[in-house]
C-alpha cells in the first residue's frame, strides 16, 4: 500500500471527523472568493459609480477579512490536529517512521485544500450572484448585474489559499516531529491547579471597563478627558482600557464571582450546581484569552453593524430634516411633468449674508405670509404672528453642542438691522441647501429690510423619493449657476443610500464573518473540553445522575461560556454606539436593538448546536 | 435474614447471530442484608459483566435481578441513574474522582445530587471523613493526596448517602499493600458496625479474605462458594488460594 492511498483511505474512512474540518475550510474560501469577486467586479463599479472610498473600503476589508480567515483556519487546524493525535501514536507505535507519518500527513493537507479550494469556489461563484443581488438592492438600484467568472478573483484566492495550506501542512509536520510517544500513555494532565481569584486584578478589570464606559458615555465637547486625549486620542484609548479590562474581566472577575458561587454552599450544594461551577472555573482562565477575543469581535461586529445599520435606517429621515421641500431652486419657475405634483410654489426671499470673526454665513430672509402657506402645504400645523422688530430661526442644522442659540438675543444683519429673536425652530420651511437658516419676519418688516431678492421655486411631490427623472428633468433646464443651488430629495436620497447601503454591506458582510467565525471557534473549543470531559460525565452517570440532569449542567455551562462574551460584547458596544450616535446626533435605538438581536439570534442558533454536540459527546462516554 | 439482592438465571450475552459470546450464563444467588460477599475469578470469567449489570451499569440479556423489592429488570434508563443515585454505592479501582473538586466537594456530590440540605450534608461528611481517616484532607484536590487517600475519599463518597447495597469493583487494585489493608480494614469494620452490604469483585485472595462468603465464578457461570464461618482471615486466606488453585488460573495473580 501506498502512502498516498494510505492518506486517501484515511479520508474516505474518517470523513464524518474530517467533515467539520473541510467545512470550516470552504466557509472560509467561498467568503473571501465571493469578496474577491465583487471587488474585482467592472459591472458593479460601472453601473453604480462606485466611489473610490469605497473601493478603497473593500480592499481595506478583505485584509481584515484575510487576517481573521488565517486565524480561523490556524484555530480549526490545531483542534483537527489534536483529534488525530491518538493516530498518529498508533502509527508510531507500529513502527511507521515519523518522517513517514509526515509525509502522510502532509499529503492528507493537500488533498484536503484541493477539494475545498475546488469546492469553495464553486460553491463561492454562485454565493457571489446572490450577494451581488443583495449589495445592488441595499445600495438602491434596481439593475440585475451578471456576474462574470472572474479569472482574477480565482487566481487571488487559489494563490492566497495555497499559501495558507502549504503553511498549514508544514504545521502538520512539526506536530509530528514534536510528538513524543509518552505523551499517549500519560492518560490525561494530572493535576491542573483551580485557579486562585486576584482581587487586585479583579478590582483594577472592572475599574478600567467602568472608566472606559464613563469616557465614551462623556460629552465629547465638555468633558475634560476627551479634551486632554484629543479626539483622536480618546477612542484609542478607550478601546485600549476596554480590551486590557474585559482581559482581566474574564482572567479575575469570573473567577472570582465562580468562587463566591462555589462558596455559597446553600446554592452550590443543591443538584449538579456544583459540578457546573467546578467545571467553568477549572475551564474559564485557561480560556480567558479566547473569551476576551471573543467578547471584542462581538463588540466589534455590533457596534460596526449597528452603527451602519442605524445609519441606513437614518438615511430618509435625516434628508427630510435638511430638505423639506421634494425640490427647491433658485431663479425662475421651469416646465416639468406635473404628475404627482402637490404642489408648485414661487415665491419671493430676501438673502442676506453675516460676517462674524470666524466664518460668513449665509441666511434667507422669509416672509410670515410666506411661512405660513408653505407650512400649511408641508403639514405642519403652526401658523406664526410675528411682531414688528421680532423675528423667528428656522435653523435645521443646529445642534445644541456646536450652534449658538439666539433665543432671546439680538440679531445682528450686516446692513445694520436688527430683531429680537422670540423663538427658534429646528424644522424649517426650506430646504437647507441653498436657503440656510431662515428668519421669519413679519411683512412690513420684510418689506422694509435692505437686502437683494431672491426668487425660490418650491415644489412638493407625492411618493417624492421615487421623483428621480423629474429632479433630472428640472436640473436640465437649470443655468449652470442655478444648478449648484438646486436641492432634491430623490437625488440626495439616492446619494446618501449608495454610500450607506454599500457601507451597510461590506458591515453586515464582514459581522456574518466574525460571528460565524467566533461561533466557530466557540465551538472547536468546547468540544475539545467534551472531549477530555468525557469520563467525568460518565462517572456521573455511575453514581445516579440521570441523562436529563447532565444535559441540564451541560447546557448551562456552555450558556456561560456562550453568553459572557456575548453580554460584555452587547454591554461594550451600546457604550460605543452611545458615543457613536451622540457624535452624529441620530436616534438608533431601534435599529441598533435590531441589529442586536439579529445578532444574538444566530450566535444563538450555534449555542444549541454546540449543547447538541456536547451532550452526544458525553453520552458517548457513559456506554 | 432477609435478602437484599437476589440474583436469578442472569445472563448476559453480546454480539448477534453466530457471533454471539456468553459473558454470563445461568447466575443465581443471594445476598443478605449486612453481608460482606467477594466474587472471584480469573481473568475473563465474567466478574467485571456481573458487577456492571448488578449495578445497573449495564443490563442483563436474561433474567431478574432483585434489589429490595424493585426489579431492576423492568425499569427504563432514566429510573435506573434515580435507583442508583437512592440506593447503590460505588467504588472503582481507579476512583473516579472528579479532580476539578476538593476531597470535600467529592463527597458532597451525592448527597447534592440527592437534594439533601446544606447543614445535614455537612454533617455527614464530617461524620463519614472520621471513619475513613481523611478528616484533615477534605480542602485538597485528588492530585494533592496519595492513592490510599483519594480511594478512601472514592469509599466516603460511595458510603455517604448510606446506600442499601455497595459495589466495590477491585478497590485494591491500584493500592500498596499497606493502603490496601487499611481500606479493607476500614470497610469491614463498616460492615460490622453499621450492617452495611458490600459486594466486592476482587482477583487478590488478600483482599477476599476480609470478605465473609465468596462466590467464586469461571467462564460465565458460578462454580463455588466458601462461608468463612468462625475461621481466622488467615486460614480462610489459605482456603481461598486451594479453591484458586483447583479452578485453575488467578494464582499467578496471586503471588
Amino acid at each position: 500500500m501506498t502512502l498516498f492511498s494510505l492518506a486517501r483511505k484515511n479520508i474516505q474512512r474518517n470523513l464524518s471527523n474530517y467533515f467539520l474540518y473541510i467545512a470550516s475550510m470552504v466557509f472560509s474560501i467561498v467568503i473571501y472568493f465571493t469578496f474577491v469577486t465583487l471587488k474585482y467586479n467592472e459591472d458593479i463599479s460601472s453601473v453604480t459609480g462606485m466611489s473610490k472610498q469605497i473601493k478603497g473600503l473593500m480592499s481595506a476589508s478583505s485584509v481584515v477579512l484575510l487576517f481573521f480567515i488565517i486565524i480561523f483556519i490556524a484555530y480549526s487546524n490545531s483542534f483537527f490536529m489534536k483529534k488525530r493525535k491518538k493516530e498518529v501514536a498508533l502509527y508510531s507505535l507500529l513502527g511507521v517512521r515519523k518522517q513517514k507519518i509526515g509525509l502522510m500527513l502532509f499529503f492528507e493537507n493537500l488533498v484536503i485544500g484541493l477539494i475545498s479550494l475546488v469546492l469553495g469556489i464553486v460553491i463561492g461563484f454562485f454565493m457571489s450572484k446572490v450577494l451581488l443581488t443583495i449589495l445592488v438592492r441595499l445600495m438602491g438600484y434596481e439593475v440585475v448585474a451578471n456576474l462574470p467568472f472572474s479569472s482574477e478573483a480565482v487566481l487571488n484566492t487559489a494563490g492566497i489559499f495555497a499559501l495558507l495550506f502549504l503553511f498549514t501542512s508544514l504545521q502538520g509536520y512539526r506536530v509530528i516531529y514534536q510528538f513524543k510517544l509518552i505523551d499517549l500513555f500519560h492518560a490525561e494532565k494530572q493535576g491542573e491547579k483551580i485557579p486562585r481569584a486576584s482581587f487586585v486584578a479583579a478590582i483594577l478589570g472592572t475599574a478600567l471597563i467602568a472608566f472606559g464606559y464613563y469616557t465614551a458615555a462623556a460629552d465629547i465637547f465638555t468633558s475634560s478627558i476627551w479634551r486632554l486625549f484629543t479626539i483622536i486620542g480618546t477612542p484609542l484609548m478607550v478601546i485600549g482600557v476596554t480590551i486590557a479590562g474585559t482581559y482581566l474581566l474574564f482572567h479575575s472577575v469570573s473567577v472570582f464571582v465562580l468562587t463566591a458561587l462555589k462558596k455559597a454552599t446553600s446554592w452550590s450544594w443543591k443538584g449538579l450546581n456544583l459540578i457546573g461551577v467546578s467545571q467553568l472555573l477549572y475551564r474559564i482562565r485557561a480560556n480567558a484569552k479566547s473569551l476576551s477575543i471573543i467578547a471584542i469581535l462581538s463588540a466589534t461586529t455590533i457596534t460596526a453593524g449597528g452603527g451602519v445599520f442605524g445609519m441606513y435606517y437614518n438615511t430618509e429621515a435625516s434628508v427630510r430634516q435638511m430638505l423639506p421641500n421634494t425640490f427647491m431652486w433658485k431663479g425662475e419657475p421651469v416646465e416639468f411633468s406635473q404628475e404627482n405634483v402637490l404642489y408648485n410654489e414661487s415665491l419671493t426671499a430676501k438673502s442676506l449674508r453675516v460676517d462674524n470673526e470666524f466664518a460668513f454665513f449665509e441666511y434667507t430672509l422669509l416672509k410670515e405670509s410666506d411661512y405660513n402657506r408653505l407650512a400649511k402645504l408641508q403639514g405642519k400645523d403652526r401658523e406664526l404672528q410675528i411682531a414688528d422688530g421680532s423675528t423667528i430661526l428656522l435653523d435645521a442644522s443646529y445642534d445644541e453642542r456646536f450652534s449658538h442659540d439666539f433665543t432671546g438675543e439680538k440679531f445682528k444683519l450686516q446692513n445694520g438691522d436688527s430683531f429680537h429673536v422670540d423663538e427658534m425652530y429646528t424644522d424649517s420651511v426650506l430646504n437647507f441647501i441653498a436657503a440656510g437658516t431662515v428668519l421669519v419676519v413679519n411683512d412690513k418688516e420684510f418689506a422694509a429690510a435692505n437686502a437683494d431678492d431672491v426668487k425660490l421655486q418650491v415644489v412638493g411631490m407625492d411618493n417624492d423619493l421615487k421623483q428621480l427623472n423629474v429632479s433630472k428633468e428640472i436640473y436640465q433646464q437649470l443655468s449652470s449657476d442655478h444648478q449648484e443651488g438646486f436641492s432634491s430629495v430623490p437625488q440626495s436620497y439616492k446619494d446618501s443610500i449608495a454610500t450607506v447601503g454599500s457601507l451597510l454591506f461590506v458591515g453586515s458582510f464582514l459581522g456574518l464573518v466574525f460571528l460565524a467565525s467566533t461561533g466557530s471557534i466557540i465551538y472547536f473549543k468546547i468540544l475539545t473540553e467534551a472531549e477530555e470531559d468525557q469520563a467525568k460525565y460518565a462517572i456521573l452517570n455511575k453514581i445516579g445522575v440521570n441523562s436529563k440532569q447532565i444535559l441540564k449542567t451541560v447546557a448551562g455551562q456552555v450558556a456561560v461560556i456562550f453568553g459572557a462574551p456575548l453580554v460584555v460584547g452587547i454591554v461594550h458596544s451600546s457604550f460605543a454606539l452611545i458615543a457613536f450616535s451622540k457624535l452624529f446626533n441620530m436616534n438608533m435605538t431601534k435599529p441598533v436593538i435590531l441589529w442586536m438581536v439579529a445578532y444574538s439570534a444566530i450566535y444563538g442558533l450555534y449555542y444549541i448546536f454546540t449543547v447538541r454536540s456536547f451532550y452526544k459527546i458525553v453520552r458517548q462516554g457513559a456506554k | 435474614m432477609t435478602s437484599l439482592l437476589k440474583v436469578q438465571n442472569v445472563g448476559k450475552m453480546y454480539g448477534k447471530g453466530a457471533n454471539t459470546f456468553t459473558a454470563l450464563s445461568n447466575i443465581t444467588f443471594q445476598v443478605d442484608k449486612g453481608e460482606f460477599v467477594g466474587v472471584m475469578g480469573p481473568s475473563g470469567a465474567g466478574k467485571s459483566t456481573l458487577l456492571n449489570v448488578l449495578a445497573t451499569i449495564d443490563t442483563p440479556t436474561t433474567g431478574d435481578i432483585v434489589i429490595g423489592d424493585v426489579n431492576l429488570a423492568r425499569m427504563k434508563d432514566a429510573e435506573l441513574a434515580d435507583f442508583r443515585r437512592d440506593n447503590l454505592g460505588f467504588i472503582f479501582q481507579d476512583y473516579n474522582l472528579l479532580d476539578s473538586l476538593t476531597v470535600r466537594e467529592n463527597i458532597v456530590l451525592p448527597l447534592a445530587i440527592a437534594k439533601v440540605p446544606t447543614k445535614e450534608i455537612n454533617e455527614r461528611v464530617d461524620r463519614i471523613a472520621a471513619l475513613f481517616g481523611i478528616g484533615d484532607l477534605l480542602d485538597k484536590y485528588p492530585y494533592q493526596i496519595s492513592g490510599g487517600q483519594k480511594q478512601r475519599t472514592a469509599s466516603s463518597r460511595a458510603l455517604v448517602t448510606e446506600p442499601k447495597l455497595i459495589f466495590a469493583d477491585e478497590p485494591t487494585g491500584a493500592l500498596d499493600s499497606k493502603s490496601a489493608t487499611d481500606l479493607l480494614e476500614s470497610l469491614s469494620d463498616l460492615n460490622q458496625s453499621q450492617a452495611s452490604t458490600i459486594m466486592m469483585v476482587t482477583h487478590d485472595a488478600f483482599a477476599a479474605s476480609f470478605c465473609q462468603r465468596i462466590l467464586f465464578i469461571q467462564d460465565g457461570q458460578l462454580s463455588k462458594e466458601i462461608h468463612r464461618g468462625t475461621q481466622t482471615r488467615k486460614q480462610f486466606f489459605q482456603e481461598i488460594l486451594q479453591v484458586l488453585s483447583s479452578i485453575g488460573g488467578g494464582v499467578n495473580d496471586v503471588i
